[in-house]
């Protein structure tokens, strides 16, 4: 049997009577990458949002490390290590970048928040702008700050809803080459909610394709994007 | 600013109140610098919650003339010592301050701020008419005892003492508040205020920091209220009317909110618009009034913000929240 990390099972949110996500069922195996593509209003952001606490639950459960986590709230799930990041640039503009990786370590319950803080700014090569208030930083640096933020603390899981967006083509592929090396470097592993298909395609182990709230298709990069009615609902004839 | 450069600047300042409490023999001059310095903390108790929760308060004179009603009922009943009297106020106050805070920190924006006019506005009708407790609208008499914290109240109540009194209190806050801003909890509020979504994905329960900045305003808007009372021995009504709040939110406006000075350089600049141009102009408030709407236009930071461009060269922001 399969330890998974993660494991969504039956998640529908409703809203009324439009059901946004509709018994969706995901797994996350421990250091895997599994992308998450579909039109927009297929209900991916929704997943992310049911899965961290966000929303809440009309139906089915989430669990993290085999622990039902469906009853806890946002705070409560992120220091038991479900991380996210948000598809607008969602940091805090007037304080330093330094501040707040510190400051997210230290609530995370990090020991020494000062080493952490320093490891993740190395990581994503933003050190050298430990001084500068985020609002001054520019748009990748500060999606990469946004990441930062989500891994502080070593979280388990990283759930990213759309992390590329408004990124240059060389800003995602740096950004997509960090993801990689963090599954296996900090032993994460990532829900990838995306639209740039070479970047889901490039790094997921596994895709799961949404269409109206509900999983149409999920495999091997390769199988999905062969699937015919993949091809048809999202990736067109050029996939 | 660092904690050095903090101490350095009280210092400093402290030795700049000696120098005018001893250098300004006129009674009225320094009586008048008293008044705009007590208003100074009450605005600084307003401009905290700007700063640090990117809220508006249209009821903070709730807790000025609370404070100042609360020590006057404490000593009238003769329960205490006055010392322990001013204690128990300031503590009452933000203990009630946090309770109510638990509750409409929750309400955003506009709301938020009906709400604080509101609340203000509910207690100011019952002081009204509470005359056995309150004196009504005629207010009631302060009764300070002959010594306070040793020293003979008749001393203590010299223009040139109060002015020393009130002036080192405003110092000492604004210190304290500094070194707070400094602290782990200045940091948490700061990431509340900026982003209170991305503050709880960090795992920062964002309610009670909230509670607590508000809590801290109606602490240092009650300091206020206290010397208040003790300048002038008397509180009416009309110290917790909502029209004593707008007023010190405009000297929030006008001295700035995102430095902590900002909101008492606007007390200043209030009272000498008061005390000089309504020496001269009956209608002074509206020589007042465009003097704000000019500087909410052209300087949205207010005078501190000036400061900050024109003297130290820092680029404008007028951001308290985040998106």
């Amino acid at each position: 049997m399969t330890n998974y990390v993660l494991q969504a099972q039956d998640v529908a949110i409703h809203y009324g009577g439009v059901k946004a996500v509709d018994g969706v069922d995901l797994t996350l195996e421990k250091g895997q990458i599994r992308g998450l593509i579909g039109p927009n209003g297929a209900g991916k952001s929704t997943v992310i949002d049911a899965i961290t606490g966000r929303r809440k639950l009309t139906r089915g459960q989430v669990s993290l490390l085999g622990q039902d986590v469906s009853a806890l709230g946002v705070v409560e799930r992120r220091m038991r290590g479900l991380s996210r990041s948000f598809q607008r640039t969602s940091i805090f503009g007037q304080m330093t970048v330094y501040r707040q990786i510190e400051l997210a370590s230290h609530k995370m319950g990090v020991k020494d928040s000062a080493a952490d803080a320093e490891a993740v700014l190395n990581e994503l090569e933003l050190w050298s702008l430990k001084d500068s208030p985020a609002e001054d930083l520019g748009y990748g640096e500060q999606r990469r700050l946004d990441l930062g933020l989500a891994l502080v603390g070593r979280p388990t899981v990283l759930l990213l809803d759309e992390p590329m967006a408004g990124l240059s083509v060389k800003e995602s592929l740096d950004l997509a080459q960090h993801l990689k090396k963090l599954t296996s470097s900090w032993d994460v592993s990532v829900l990838l909610v995306e639209h740039d298909m070479d970047v889901v395609f490039g790094i997921s182990d596994v895709v799961t394709v949404f269409e109206l709230g509900r999983v149409i298709a999920s495999g091997a990069p390769a199988e999905v994007r062969a699937n015919p009615r993949v091809r048809e609902a999202y990736l067109g004839s050029a996939a | 600013m660092n904690l050095k450069k903090s101490s350095l600047g009280a210092v400093l300042a402290l030795l700049l109140g000696a120098a005018v409490a001893f250098g300004i023999t006129s009674s009225t001059l320094l009586s008048l610098l008293t008044q705009s310095i007590i208003y100074a903390v009450f605005a600084l108790g307003v401009g905290v919650l700007l700063k640090q929760n990117g809220m508006v308060s249209f009821g903070h004179a709730l807790f000025f003339g609370g404070a100042s009603y609360l020590i006057g009922i404490l000593l009238q009943l003769q329960l205490m010592s006055a010392e322990l009297a001013i204690l128990v106020t300031l503590l009452a106050v933000t203990v009630a301050a946090f309770l109510i805070g638990l509750v409409i920190v929750r309400v955003p924006g506009v709301a938020f701020g009906m709400l604080t006019l509101a609340i203000g506005q509910m207690f100011f009708l019952t002081a009204s008419r509470a005359r056995g407790l309150t004196g009504g609208a005629d207010g009631m008499n302060i009764d300070w005892p002959s010594r306070l914290f040793g020293f003979p109240m008749s001393q203590m109540l010299k223009p040139a003492t109060m002015f020393l009194v009130c002036w080192s209190t405003l110092v000492v806050v604004m210190f304290l508040l500094a070194w707070l801003m400094r602290t782990r909890f200045g940091g948490i509020t700061e990431a509340v205020r900026d982003n209170e979504e991305r503050a709880r994905f960090i795992g920062i329960t964002t309610l009670l920091p909230r509670a607590a900045v508000y809590a801290l305003s109606a602490l240092v808007t009650s300091v206020a209220g206290v010397l208040s009372a003790m300048n002038t021995g008397f509180v009416s009504p009309e110290s917790m009317h909502w029209s004593l709040s707008g007023v010190a939110l405009m000297m929030v406006v006008v001295g700035g909110f995102k430095a902590l000075w900002g909101p008492a350089v606007g007390a200043v600049v209030y009272f000498m618009f008061k005390d000089i141009l309504g020496e001269h102009a009956t209608h002074w408030m509206t020589i007042f009034g465009m003097a704000l709407i000019a500087v909410i236009v052209f300087s949205p930071t207010g005078v501190a913000g000036m400061f900050d461009r024109w003297v130290l060269g820092k680029k404008p922001s007028v951001k308290v929240g985040g998106h």
